[in-house]
């Protein structure tokens, strides 16, 4: 079932609330919201439009340029977010994507999904997007942790270093951590999956009007390629940054 | 045998400031030596260059004939082992802490025969019990984590023993502790810096670094 473009300019009101107790409160988010909604709309609408166009055409190279739109986005979203080791940052992230997607993409495509053409960007674009979106914002968080687990204890590295560690015995305790609390939260969030929220991928199938046993089984799919690609990523990333950030004598470069 | 340890160093720097010009000593066995000097004229710097842990110089330090650079880091820092001001133990019992390094790539293949009573020596030299091996890192004082943390660094075994200020938050009966113990048992080479006054007549050599330049004593008292 279709929504009218009145039904969707109707759902705008809902926000009259949130202004409300903004103005209430005098919370400055009011002009933030209005920038917000307005960048969504005009996002949404152009790449409505663009898919709309994309899925007809079912061109290999189209998809193939797509996806890579997507993903030179997903780079300096994440470059953009991190405030530390700026230089070192671009092929440290740019690789780590790249890896992720050659991995898990063909096995969705090939052993799972099986779409005719392979490439019917149809499929491609929205899985790619659901797997690429997760693992850029994993990949921020964990170059983000194990940056800050180094910062906030360079004390025990430089002992483990006197010690007799090498650069990875090193290091290897804040990169731990610092997979362990970027994949947390996906882990938990999987384990609640179905019964606190309907996933936003299932919820789009099951409005669209797929049947929840088909939503499930593309869901679950989803959620194994999700983290799988999440952790391949953020391990890259991780053993990459490592190498950028020593030197030879597993000297920090650059600031501590 | 002056033949362990042979540093020439053009310019010592930190950043762009020089810190120190034309550094030309030779360390021997068994020797202790105290780098002494104002606050800022680059003792840290000095003896972090060592074991690899500063690479601020321009110059050639060598180590039994072979250029530091040469070593594996680990490798050297194992040989030539550097203790803080603050020890960072991690937590854990004592046993734990002192086993730490036997997980890392310079203690393998290492000999552990002795391991077991080398520990018990240790404890002994240091004052401390054998009843500390079970205790938690963080029920340990401040003069007793240094100690567990010299004792962690010496299970290493190393050649030279480099001390930075380790006796600055202690009190002047762990301080002589320590003293006693390193100078009276640890058979290797002590390079330190140190203001402690309890230290300071046990030297045997001491290295000034005043005006950009290093004088050396030569061993003489």
């Amino acid at each position: 079932m279709d929504i009218s473009y009145l039904g969707v300019a109707l759902g705008l009101v809902l926000l009259l609330y949130p202004f409300l107790i903004f103005a209430h409160l005098k919370i400055k988010l009011s002009r933030q919201l209005f920038i917000s909604i307005s960048r969504m709309i005009l996002q949404l609408s152009l790449v409505g439009i663009w898919l709309e166009f994309l899925f007809n055409q079912k061109l290999w190279w189209l998809t193939l340029l797509w996806m890579l739109v997507m993903i030179l986005t997903a780079i300096f979203t994440i470059k953009g977010r991190l405030r530390f080791q700026r230089k070192i940052l671009l092929p440290v992230i740019t690789t780590a994507l790249f890896t992720s997607g050659i991995i898990v993409m063909p096995w969705v495509l090939i052993m799972i999904v099986k779409p005719q053409p392979l490439y019917d960007p149809m499929y491609v674009i929205p899985i790619y997007g659901m797997i690429l979106g997760n693992s850029m914002n994993s990949c921020a968080l964990v170059l983000e942790r194990f940056e800050s687990g180094l910062a906030d204890n360079w004390q025990a590295y430089f002992t483990r270093i006197s010690l007799g560690a090498n650069l990875w015995e090193g290091v290897l305790p804040p990169f731990r951590k610092a997979l362990h609390s970027a994949l947390l939260p996906q882990l938990l969030n999987t384990a609640s999956m179905g019964l606190v929220s309907l996933p936003g991928m299932m919820t789009g199938q099951i409005l669209g009007g797929a049947s929840p046993l088909v939503a499930i089984k593309y869901q679950m799919m989803i959620m194994f390629a999700i983290f799988s690609a999440a952790t391949i990523t953020d391990y890259v990333a991780i053993r990459l940054y490592i190498v950028k950030r020593f030197d030879k004598y597993y000297l920090p470069k650059g600031e501590r | 045998m002056k033949n362990l340890l042979q540093i020439d160093i053009k310019r010592l720097h930190y950043g762009d400031k020089t810190l120190a010009r034309d550094i030309k000593l030779e360390v021997g066995h068994k020797e202790r030596i105290l780098i002494v000097g104002a606050t800022g004229t680059g003792k840290s710097s000095l003896l972090n260059t060592l074991n690899l842990m500063n690479q601020s110089y321009e110059g050639q330090i060598l180590f039994e004939g072979r250029p530091l650079t040469e070593y594996h880091p680990h490798e050297l820092r194992a040989r030539i082992s550097m203790v803080m001001q603050e020890t960072f133990l991690g937590v854990g019992t004592v046993q734990e802490i002192l086993d730490e390094p036997l997980a890392y790539c310079a203690q393998r293949n290492v000999d552990l025969s002795d391991r077991k009573e080398l520990i018990y020596r240790l404890l002994e030299n240091f004052k401390l019990s054998p009843d500390y091996l079970g205790q938690k890192s963080s029920q340990l004082s401040g003069g007793e984590k240094q100690r567990i943390g010299l004792i962690r660094t010496l299970l290493l075994r190393p050649d030279i023993l480099l001390l930075d200020e380790i006796s600055s938050a202690l009190d002047q009966k762990t301080s002589g502790i320590i003293s006693d113990s390193i100078f009276g048992h640890y058979p290797g080479t002590v390079i330190a810096i140190s203001h402690d006054p309890l230290w300071h007549e046990r030297w045997n050599r001491t290295w000034r670094l005043e005006g950009g330049k290093l004088i050396d004593n030569g061993g003489v008292k």
